[in-house]
This record gives C-alpha cells, sequence and structure tokens, in this order.
C-alpha cells in the first residue's frame, strides 16, 4: 500500500486508491484556452515579423527558438517512455502513461515545425543558407556538403524524424492504452512486447533526433561542426522532459487528478535526473567548448567567438552560472527534491535556462551583435508551447492517466525513495 | 575436497537460513586450506605473464624507450594504447558500484566487489605506462606539484597533467570505496577466524566493525555520498584519457565527443572484462547461486548499449568527417578503412559493433560460455580501437613526407601480453584472501531481508 | 547465564554493561526496536548483518551531519585547486607555452573538478570513521559468544546498563516481551588490558623514527653540498657509441676524432670565387666600381636603407654621423673609453672605394666588429650604396636636386 495522503477527489476515481485520472472537463477547458493563446500569440509574432520587413528572418529565428524549445520535451518524451521500457523500471510505471501522451504529439510538433520547415524546403535560404543551391555550389567550403545539405535530402529527413517518431509514439500509447483492457497474463506480455520494441526504438531515436539537431540547429551556420551536436541537444531533451513531467505532475494533482497515486518519491526522482542532467548537460557543454577553444582552430572557434562577443558573451556566463552552477547547489539538497514549491521553483528555472540555450544556439546567426530579446521571442514562444499544450489536452481526451493494468503498478504505488 | 566440488546448497548446515549461506558460501572461499585446483593453474599462467612483465619492464628502464617500437611519426605506441585500454577497464568497476546503486539496480550486489576490485587492479596496470613511457621513470615526480630544485610546476594546462590529476584521483577513491565495503565483510571473516593471524589480520582491516545501527546509518550515508562523487568521477577520468587526444588538431583525434564516447567505450570493455571474470568465477568457485544467469544476462545488456553508443560516435565521427569537408579529416577515416592498418580497423569494428549484435538472441546472452567468448572479443575489440585511434591517426597525418608505419617490437607484446600477467595475479590473489561477493550487501537486498512484518 | 569469563585479578564480579537480546530475522529487530524506543531508552543500539531497511525510523536515528562534511571539503578541494593552478601558472612561474593565458580557466576545470571530488571523498571516509567512533578495537560485546553471529545472520539489541531507564529486572522482562530467541547479560570489559601491550608502543616508536629517516636523508642531500657525483644507475645515455668532439681516435695518426677540413673543400654551391663580389678586390686593390650582381636600382637603395637600419643605425646614427643611440650612451656615461663611432659623411671616406668600404663592414675596422656572419653579402653592398646616398645628401649642393624640388628649398 502507498505511503502518502488519502486525500481521494471524487469523480470517475477508477484509479488506484480511487484517484481521479481523468482530465474531463479540465482537459476541455485546457484545449480551448491553450489553442485559444496559441493562435493569438503567433498571430501577433506574425505582426511583429512583418513589421521587421527582412524577409521574416527575424521571426523565423524566433519561431525555430521557440519550437527547438518545444521539441526538447516532446522529443524528450520520446526518449523518456522509451528507456523506462528498455530498463523495465517499476517506479515510473504510475507516470509512465502522461509521458506516453506527451510523446504522442509528435504529429503536433511535426506541424508546429512547417513555419521553419516548408520554406527551407521550398529553397527559401532566409535563415538556412544552404537552402539555396547556387550559393552552396559556388562556395569553396560548402560545396562538398551539398550531398547532404539539399532541400530534397533534408525533406526525406523531415518526414522520416517525425514518421518515426509519431510511430513509435503512436505504437507505445497504443500498446499502453490496449494493456489496460487485457487480462494479466496478457498485460504481462504486453510488458514484454513494449521492451522488445523499446531497444531498437532507442536506436532509432538516436539516430533521428541527433540528425534533426543538425539539420535544424547545427545547420544555421553551415561552416560550422561538432561531432557532440546531437549529444548537447539531448541532455537538454532529458532534461526538459524530467522538469517537465514533475510540473504536469503538480498541474494535474493540484487539478485533483493523481492526487495519492503519484507521491513525494515520484517527485524525488524527478528531480534528481534533473539534477544529473543539470551536471551532464554542462559535461557535455564544456567538453564541446574546451576541446574546441584549446585547439583553437579558427573554422570552428568562429562560432564561439560570435558568441563570446558584447551581449551574447554575458549570456554564455548567464548559461555556465544560471543553467549549471546555481541548480547545481539549488538541486543538491534532498529536502528541496521532496519538496514540491521548491522542486516546482528549480523546474521552471531550468526550463528557462534551456530556452536561453537554445536562444543562444539560434539566435546569434541573425548577425547581429548584441542579443535582441523583443516581444517577438517571448509571444512566439508562447504561441508554439500553448499549442503544444493544446496538443497533449486534445490526445489526452477520454484517455486514462495511469497505466492501471501494468502488473509493475503495485511497485510504483508503493516505491519508497530513500 | 575442492570448493568447486561442493555445492554450497546441496547440504547446508542443519537450520541454516538464507544470510547464512551466503556468509558460508563467500567466506570459504577465502577460508578453504587449498584454493580450487583452477586457482592454481590460472595463477601460475599469471605468474608466467608477470615475470614476462616484469623482465620487459626492466629491460625497458635498463635500455631505453628504443625498446618499443615508438618512433616518429607514431611517438604514441602501444604504452598509451596500453595505459587508454587498461584505465577504461577499470571503469566497469566503479559504474557498477556507484551508477548501478544509484539507479537502485539491487542485482548488482552479486558482482560490485570483484568488479571494484578488478578497477583497483585495472588502475594498477594502466598506472605503470604513462609512468613508464615518460623516459625517465625514475622522475615522475615532475608531474606533481612538489617544489623542486629548478623553482618549477607542472603545466596545468596541459591535458596530460589532468590525466596524473584524474587517475590518481580515481585511484585513490576507487581504492577509498573498495575498503569502505569491504570493512563489514571483513568483519564477518574476523568473527569466522580460526587462527590468530587471521583474526588480527582481518580484525585490524574491520576497524573493529560490529553492526551497530548507529554506524550502520552513518556508513550507509557515506555509501551513498561515495556513490554520488563517483559517478561524475569515472565520467570524469575517460573524459581527461580523451582530451589527451582531442585537444590536439590531428585529423581522427580532434572531434567533440571523444569524451562521452570514450567514456562509454570504457564501460563497454570493462563490462567485457567483468564478464570475463565472471564467467569461470562462479564456475570454479561455486557462485553460481549467487552470480546468477540473470547477472550474466542484464551485464550483456549493458554490453550491447554501450556498444551501440560506441557505434553511434564510431558513425557520427564518419559523418561529421564528410561533413566538414576537411579533407584531412576526410582522408583520415578512408586510411582507416582501407590504408595500411586497415586490418585493425575490421577488426575494431567486427569485435565492436557486429559480434555484440548476438546479445539480441536471447540464447545467446543467457548462455555463459557464449558471454565469456563475446566478453573477450570485445575486450580484443577494444584494445584495436585504441590502437586504430593512436597509431592511425599519427601514422598518416597532414603531410606525406611524414608518414611512418609502426611496427611494434616483441618487447612490446611482451610488455601488453604481460601486464595482463600483473592484473590476474592480483585478483586470483584478492578472490583467495579478500570478501569477493559483497555478502553484507547481498544480504540486504535478497528476498529474506525484504520481508515486511508490520511496516 | 552469562558466558563472560572472571576478570583476572580484580575481587568481585564485573559490572553489568548491559542486556543484550538476540532475534533471528528482521521483521523481530524491527518490532523490538521500536518497542525499546517507545519505552524511552536512549544508551541502546541494534546490531545487524547488513544495514535494515526501516530501522533508522524504528530507533529513531536522525540524519547524520556527513554530507556537511563533504560540502565543506568538496568546497576546500575546488578552492584548492584554482588556487594552486592560477599561483604555479600565472603568478609564481608564469611562462608561455602552449598558446595560453597564463590563467586559463578552460583548461583550469578538470583539476578543479578532480579535487574537489579527491577531498570530498577522502573527507567522507575519513569522517565515517569518525562519526563512527572507528577503529574500534574492544568492546563488552567481543566476550559474548554468541555475539560473534551479528556479522552472518543474527540480530541483537542491547540496553547498556548506563541508560536512567536501566534495571536488571524490568528491563529484562521487557526485553523478553519482545520474543527475542535468547537474552544475556554482557559484563563491563575486565579481560582485555586497558593499555597497550610494551612490545606494540616500542614498534609504533621505531616505525615512527624509521620512517622519518628517507625524509630526513633527502633533506641533508638536498641542503648540503658534496665533492663526489651523484649516484647514477642507468647508465645506458652515458656512453653512447659515437665519437665527440675532443674523444680520441686510434684510427687516425695523431688521435684525435674530429678532423680538420680538407684543404681546398669546399661546399657545393660555396665556392665564392668571385673577388669583386665576395671580397671587394680588384686584382690587388679595393675595387672603386660595384660589383655586376648588384642592380643599382631603386629596390636596392631601399634595401640598402632597411638594412642600415636595422646594423647600422645603432653606432652610425640614423645620417651616419656617428651620433647613433650607442654612441650618445657612451658619451653621457663619460668613462673616457669610449673611440667614437665614425662620422661617414667625411671627405676622406667619401673617397673610400666601395671596395674598401665592403670589406670594413666585412671584417670590422678598429673597434667595430665584422659583420660578415650576419649580413648577406648582397646585402652589404646595397648598404654601401645607401651608405654613398648619405655622403651625397650631406656634401650636394642645389644643383643636384631636380628643379622640380629646387623650389622646396626656398
Amino acid at each position: 500500500m502507498a505511503k502518502g495522503s488519502s486525500k481521494v477527489v471524487k469523480g470517475s476515481g477508477d484509479g488506484p486508491n480511487g484517484d481521479n485520472i481523468r482530465l474531463a472537463e479540465v482537459g476541455q477547458a485546457l484545449f480551448i484556452k491553450a489553442l485559444g493563446v496559441g493562435i493569438v500569440a503567433l498571430g501577433i509574432s506574425a505582426v511583429l515579423g512583418m513589421n521587421e520587413k527582412d524577409g521574416w528572418n527575424r521571426f523565423s529565428h524566433s519561431y525555430l527558438v521557440a519550437f527547438v524549445w518545444v521539441m526538447t520535451i516532446g522529443a524528450g518524451a520520446l526518449w523518456w517512455i522509451t528507456i523506462q521500457n528498455i530498463v523495465n523500471s517499476h517506479w515510473s510505471t504510475v507516470i509512465r502513461r502522461v509521458g506516453e501522451l506527451i510523446a504522442a504529439n509528435a504529429p503536433v510538433l511535426a506541424l508546429l515545425s512547417l513555419p521553419v520547415v516548408l520554406p527551407l524546403i521550398m529553397g527559401n535560404p532566409v535563415m538556412y543558407l544552404w537552402a539555396d543551391a547556387d550559393l552552396m555550389h559556388k562556395s569553396h567550403e560548402l560545396a562538398n556538403k551539398i550531398g547532404y545539405l539539399n532541400t530534397t535530402f533534408f525533406a526525406i529527413r523531415f518526414v522520416a524524424y517525425f514518421g518515426f517518431w509519431t510511430l513509435l509514439s503512436r505504437f507505445f500509447l497504443k500498446r499502453s492504452l490496449g494493456q489496460d483492457k487485457e487480462t494479466p497474463e496478457v498485460a504481462a506480455k504486453t510488458v514484454v512486447s513494449m521492451r522488445r520494441l523499446a531497444g531498437p526504438a532507442m536506436i532509432g531515436f538516436a539516430i533521428t533526433i541527433t540528425f534533426c539537431a543538425i539539420d535544424l540547429i547545427m545547420s544555421l551556420d553551415p561552416k560550422w561542426f561538432s561531432t557532440m551536436f546531437g549529444v548537447y541537444y539531448f541532455a537538454s531533451c532529458v532534461q526538459a522532459i524530467n522538469a517537465s513531467l514533475a510540473l504536469t505532475l503538480m498541474w494535474l494533482q493540484a487539478k485533483g487528478r493523481l492526487t495519492s497515486s503519484v507521491t513525494v518519491h515520484h517527485f524525488h526522482d524527478l528531480g534528481k535526473m534533473v539534477f544529473a542532467f543539470t551536471i551532464f548537460w554542462a559535461y557535455v557543454g564544456f567538453s564541446q567548448f574546451m576541446l574546441l577553444w584549446y585547439a583553437n582552430v579558427p573554422e570552428e572557434t568562429l562560432w564561439f567567438k560570435v558568441r563570446f562577443a558584447n551581449s551574447w558573451g554575458t549570456m554564455s556566463w548567464a548559461l555556465v552560472f544560471m543553467h549549471f552552477v546555481i541548480p547545481f547547489f539549488g538541486l543538491l539538497s534532498r529536502h528541496v527534491k521532496r519538496n514540491k514549491k521548491a522542486l516546482a521553483f528549480w523546474c521552471i528555472w531550468q526550463l528557462v535556462m534551456i530556452y536561453v540555450d537554445m536562444y543562444w544556439l539560434v539566435m546569434p546567426t541573425l548577425g547581429v551583435d548584441e542579443v535582441p530579446f523583443a516581444l517577438i521571442d517571448i509571444t512566439c514562444w508562447i504561441g508554439v508551447f500553448a499549442l503544444f499544450i493544446a496538443g497533449v489536452a486534445f490526445r489526452a481526451k477520454g484517455l486514462d492517466l495511469v497505466a492501471k493494468n501494468d502488473p509493475r503498478l503495485p511497485d510504483s504505488l508503493a516505491f519508497e525513495n530513500i | 575436497m575442492a570448493i568447486s566440488d561442493v555445492n554450497p546448497y546441496e547440504a547446508p548446515p542443519a537450520g541454516a537460513n538464507m544470510f547464512a549461506r551466503i556468509t558460508d558460501n563467500v567466506s570459504r572461499i577465502a577460508e578453504t586450506p587449498t584454493p580450487p585446483r583452477a586457482w592454481y593453474i590460472a595463477f601460475g599462467f599469471a605468474q608466467l605473464l608477470l615475470v614476462m612483465f616484469l623482465g620487459s619492464l626492466g629491460w625497458v628502464i635498463w635500455t631505453g624507450i628504443g625498446a618499443w617500437g615508438n618512433m616518429m611519426p607514431v611517438a604514441w605506441g602501444f604504452p598509451i594504447v596500453n595505459f587508454v585500454f587498461w584505465i577504461g577497464i577499470g571503469h566497469a568497476g566503479t559504474l557498477i558500484s556507484a551508477v548501478l546503486f544509484l539507479f537502485r539496480q539491487n542485482w548488482r550486489t552479486a558482482i560490485n566487489r570483484f568488479a571494484e576490485a578488478m578497477t583497483i587492479f585495472a588502475v594498477v596496470c594502466a598506472g605503470i605506462f604513462p609512468g613508464m613511457h615518460i623516459g625517465r621513470p625514475w622522475m615522475p615526480y615532475y608531474m606533481f606539484p612538489i617544489p623542486n630544485q629548478m623553482d618549477m610546476w607542472p603545466q596545468f594546462r596541459s591535458p596530460l597533467e589532468w590525466d596524473v590529476f584524474a587517475v590518481s584521483t580515481y585511484a585513490t577513491v576507487s581504492i577509498l570505496f573498495w575498503y569502505m565495503g569491504m570493512i563489514p565483510d571483513f568483519a564477518t571473516f574476523r568473527d569466522r577466524a580460526t587462527t590468530t593471524v587471521r583474526r588480527v589480520a582481518y580484525g585490524i582491516v574491520a576497524m573493529g566493525w560490529r553492526g551497530s545501527s548507529r554506524q550502520w546509518h552513518v556508513y550507509e550515508r557515506a555509501y551513498l555520498i561515495l556513490a554520488a562523487l563517483a559517478t561524475p568521477l569515472v565520467l570524469s577520468v575517460h573524459s581527461v584519457v580523451s582530451f589527451d587526444f582531442a585537444t590536439a588538431q590531428l585529423p581522427g583525434w580532434h572531434t567533440t565527443i571523444f569524451p562521452p564516447y570514450f567514456v562509454a567505450g570504457a564501460i563497454f570493455g570493462g563490462f567485457a572484462m567483468v564478464v570475463t571474470l565472471a564467467v569461470p568465477a562462479r564456475q570454479f568457485f561455486g557462485l553460481k547461486r549467487i552470480i546468477t544467469i540473470r547477472h550474466l544476462e542484464l551485464m550483456n545488456k549493458v554490453i550491447m548499449a554501450t556498444g551501440l553508443i560506441v557505434g553511434y560516435a564510431y558513425g557520427m565521427e564518419f559523418f561529421v568527417a564528410y561533413y566538414s569537408g576537411n579533407k584531412y579529416e576526410v582522408f583520415t577515416f578512408v586510411n582507416r578503412a582501407f590504408g595500411p592498418y586497415g586490418w585493425a580497423y575490421w577488426t575494431m569494428i567486427s569485435c565492436n559493433v557486429l559480434f555484440p549484435q548476438l546479445h539480441w538472441i536471447p540464447k545467446v546472452r543467457t548462455n555463459p560460455w557464449a558471454t565469456l567468448l563475446i566478453g573477450m572479443i570485445v575486450n580484443v575489440g577494444m584494445w584495436f580501437e585504441r590502437f586504430v585511434i593512436i597509431c592511425t591517426s599519427l601514422s598518416r597525418d597532414f603531410l606525406p613526407s611524414s608518414w611512418g608505419y609502426f611496427i611494434p617490437t616483441p618487447i612490446d607484446l611482451m610488455t601488453l601480453g604481460g601486464s595482463f600477467g600483473l592484473f590476474f595475479t592480483l585478483f586470483l590473489l584478492f578472490c583467495r584472501y579478500l570478501p569477493m561477493v559483497a555478502m553484507a550487501e547481498v544480504k540486504a537486498f535478497s528476498p529474506a531481508a525484504h520481508a515486511h512484518g508490520d511496516h | 547465564m552469562s558466558d563472560a569469563k572472571k576478570p583476572k585479578g580484580k575481587p568481585g564480579p564485573a559490572p553489568v554493561h548491559g542486556l543484550l537480546a538476540e532475534y533471528d530475522t528482521p521483521p523481530e529487530i524491527l518490532h523490538a526496536a521500536r518497542k525499546i524506543r517507545e519505552a524511552g531508552f536512549t544508551k541502546w543500539d541494534t546490531y545487524t548483518p547488513f544495514a535494515v531497511h526501516g530501522i533508522d525510523d524504528a530507533m529513531g536515528i536522525k540524519m547524520t551531519i556527513l554530507p556537511w562534511f563533504t560540502l565543506c571539503a568538496g568546497l576546500i578541494g575546488l578552492a584548492t585547486a584554482i588556487t594552486l593552478q592560477w599561483w604555479t601558472n600565472a603568478f609564481d612561474y608564469p611562462w608561455i607555452v602552449s598558446g595560453k593565458p597564463f590563467w586559463s580557466i578552460p583548461a583550469n576545470v578538470p583539476i578543479m573538478f578532480e579535487l574537489t571530488v579527491l577531498l570530498s571523498a577522502i573527507t567522507t571516509l575519513v569522517g565515517m570513521l569518525m562519526l563512527n567512533n572507528l577503529p574500534h578495537p574492544s568492546h563488552p560485546l567481543d566476550q559474548v559468544r554468541r555475539f560473534a553471529r551479528v556479522t552472518d545472520d543474527k540480530f541483537f539489541l542491547m540496553i547498556e546498563a548506563s541508560d536512567p531507564k536501566f534495571d536488571e529486572v524490568e528491563t529484562r522482562e521487557l526485553l523478553e516481551s519482545t520474543h527475542a530467541h535468547a537474552i544475556e547479560t554482557v559484563l563491563e570489559d575486565r579481560v582485555t588490558e586497558e593499555k597497550m601491550p610494551a612490545g606494540l608502543v616500542y614498534g609504533l616508536i621505531i616505525v615512527a623514527v624509521a620512517s622519518v629517516v628517507p625524509f630526513a636523508l633527502a633533506a641533508k642531500a638536498r641542503y648540503t653540498k658534496n665533492a663526489t657525483p651523484r649516484i647514477h644507475l642507468i647508465q645506458d645515455m652515458d656512453s653512447q657509441p659515437k665519437y665527440k668532439a675532443q674523444r680520441a681516435n686510434s684510427f687516425f695518426a695523431d688521435g684525435h676524432a674530429d678532423r680538420p677540413e680538407i684543404d681546398g673543400t669546399v661546399a657545393v654551391g660555396d665556392s665564392r670565387d668571385d673577388d669583386k663580389f665576395y671580397k671587394g678586390k680588384d686584382g690587388d686593390t679595393w675595387t672603386r666600381t660595384f660589383p655586376s650582381q648588384i642592380a643599382l636600382n631603386d629596390a636596392t637603395m631601399e634595401r640598402g636603407r632597411q638594412r642600415f637600419g636595422i646594423y647600422c643605425t645603432p653606432c652610425h646614427g640614423q645620417v651616419g654621423v656617428g651620433d647613433g643611440m650607442v654612441a650618445k650612451r657612451a658619451d653621457s656615461l663619460a668613462q673616457g673609453t669610449w673611440i667614437p663611432p665614425t662620422n661617414m659623411t667625411q671627405e676622406y671616406l667619401r673617397q673610400m672605394p666601395v671596395g674598401e668600404l665592403f670589406n670594413s663592414i666585412s671584417n670590422g675596422v678598429r673597434n667595430m666588429p665584422g659583420y660578415a656572419a650576419q649580413i648577406k653579402t648582397e646585402d652589404r653592398w646595397a648598404i654601401i650604396m645607401y651608405v654613398r646616398a648619405l655622403q651625397r645628401s650631406r656634401s650636394g649642393s642645389v644643383t643636384d636636386l631636380p628643379p622640380d624640388a629646387r623650389a622646396s628649398l626656398k
């Protein structure tokens, strides 16, 4: 039996311990609000973007930052459910369905990418220089990459990434939902079948997330390259999903769902992962930086040089201290990880810092000397994020928020963290 | 009667419970007056290799580095390949002790003790190589910030200096962690000792441990802290080793993914060595009920996972070599596969990428002998990976006029083979005299320990 | 009843140290622990073969302060690493190497991390031992034979007699109510010697003294002088099979290993038989014309000006009158030993053949050293061309200037 409070909200109440495990009217309200906010915010962004009169350059950059930030959560969710299946994790069973629902939002993610991806495929070089095949052929350094950096191959890859993520997330959600209605013996077999797929799925995920990050972010500066780039983006994905899951579960509990199934022990573990990947992100980021700094090869260091000039340099230092040093000490104590308010603070902090990180990756290619943070960045972020949330709320309609028939669920409910 | 003839669970002492059986099964190995015959055979063989090792090292100290095959342009030959190889092997022990502990993988308790021992012995073997390859091995103190007659200090901006600190820290922390883990088991040996020598010897190292719960509380907290410290440490050590290469501008070396790639490779090779040791150990020391097929299967899965990460890194290097358009980089990778060292490259690919895929098949990963074979293949592959990285990139770098083909001398080969002698000598001595399995931990996670009465 | 041995030599039985209860399974000890805690005892403990899950709560053990030790040690390690690297490489002996700044923070990070971990880990272990009062060589429980199974499979609980609530009878009844497998009285330890054996003490003193010896020897070697060469074990680089300067070689009649140049030997391309170009000689006299290899054009003049500026101006000055920096300094020192550099614009030097000027530059004259080793032959001729221009500049007339330049003189 689980430790913890015995608050039971009356509702459908068919979850563990009589918890309410349907979003129901809350979900409906969320969907409408998020959709509305999203459309309005994106509309404002479009207007602001048009006002710049720069061929949508500023808008594209702001939008891309917002999109890749949301992608850390969306792709991170897919990674998260895959790894939970690979290692046959028991503790996370009660929260896995929420992860599956976020991951299943991959088609929405694909749609949300279109404002950036479609112009690219159509050959508009406003953000991605390499969309212009002539320029590529003429350039001494870029000509050899044209086999990879061309719009046709990119279109195929784009379909591959989001197609793979869609198929994979649908498989996991479908199997998981099917398990809700199965007998215990069949449910146990479903666990095995999901685990069997998770291994090869992880290989596919590693390849797709790496090349998606390379295509969308690294190729903004087609002359620069780093073998670590996929790993760097991945580190943010893991941190983002763990932080988002913690916040989502806190929100659900505030709305009266999963109130006693998800305990302080689960939050503690999510907090541990946010902490661990704060360190991992710093490790990856430092390695990437230090190696390029040390060898001092101009074609590699130029990318960092741009990011150390003027206020970009301030942002770089801000990333070191505010994305690593301060959250490291903040999340060190187990008491912080077991206190919902404190944990929520640090999760929001890290999600904001992931946004700063994405901004730092993308914006310098706008070619401005100083950090150009403006309203358009905020409205793009609100727009993309709100539409993503709307997608999740829509997908979760009528579905149980807990994999209530998973044979590992009792262990998950009784889970205690030292 | 040799220990291998006795199945401890066939004829347990009357009324013995699970805890007593665990104690007995493990303690017997160190208490039996004569170890199993297999131990003697292995020890004899290890001694031969050890003599060969000490002989080759002595010869190099006496005549100089010229006894090795190191030459321009391949100035870093076998010694550094061996160094990275052995340090990598050590990483699995720390991973099993520390990282699997943090992830609450309780199956680790059956193997963590001898995996940690393996770490320490591997680090000992590893540390000898940089000490020797500096040319004047009687002057290694230059690498430490000790006031000296020249008023000079080490060059802290060099990855080679970071290595000194990283490997020293790793050796120290591993020994501390290993020792701390053994305190309760030393107490067990002390309390079961039948001779005064054994009682005093184990008593001293047990420090007077009596299992007080108040002491267990502090102990467990210390264990958790050391595990939490050892985890980033193990990541950092092989990352610092990878910095030795990645900070250079040499094609094939200068690539940002080296740190996590090396760490994954280290864990890969290390686990392969753990299974190489675990399969015979459980067979000849009667530990099959403690180190079960399930343990082997889980270790094989880790081998597969880390092998795939290594494969991912190979792929990324290859892709970015193309993407960068740097003709030296492109040449390096073409040269690796099709140049004069192509045989080493394809050995590496088949051993590291192809063979471990056999573990997708459940029958293979649950078979101890297949496990052993693939473990040894992976170790060979990981040695070749370091050889390919170091020797291939150095032998053909920017200027064709500087190219040269490195050939190891017999001393090189004897030093490499002999280092296994040192490793196995230490490991077999450990098996004979020290608690091979973490008894207290195995008991703590056995089913009998978890009966929740009136919780 | 009690297994304890009778004390040696002391009258009467040993005082009671406490009551020990034995249990067989974890749930039993947890249950017992809870009961004892509820009964309000403070000086008691349980003893188990492994850390029993839940016993901390059952006994009311408070969280240890060990993590704070670790945190402090880690910060000290970090500070040490930063200070060490800054002080050694950027302050005490900064030297340029690998093109990195003296204080390179990115390059210092790995060691900062390692020392943080090293100090934290050592402190954690030492702190754990200290907080646990280890090593703890002897304890009254060592006299209880059944207690040896605490490291095997039995669980024990002991309440000490020094606890205020302890009573031999009531406490025993309480323990019996916890369904202990066995209960024993533990007596104070009167068997174990309280003093360390003399042999051990002497042994430790000897070891302590002996361990100082190597350091003393090292200090002696460091701070004293010695006429004999140091001991040099590995001889392999000392006698290399090759000939060095000043070595003997019996192959040659004179026994030397160095051989002089064979007369008339000239390196390929080095024959230097053009006396005019290489020596400034025209037969037996100094040449008055420039050699044909020297093109008398603006480029040569410019080269001569540049070379003159490098090699000649320190003594002879910018216009060759002998007022260079070195000359001025020597004048200001007024030591009375200085012979001033020649004023090259004097009449006799204007008349001097270029070949003789060439000889002066190449081989030196009076106090001026020869510059043949520093200045290439072509450059020396270029300098002479420039010197001629300087001489002309000091002795020319208005008619030497082109007509359009004359106007600027007005």
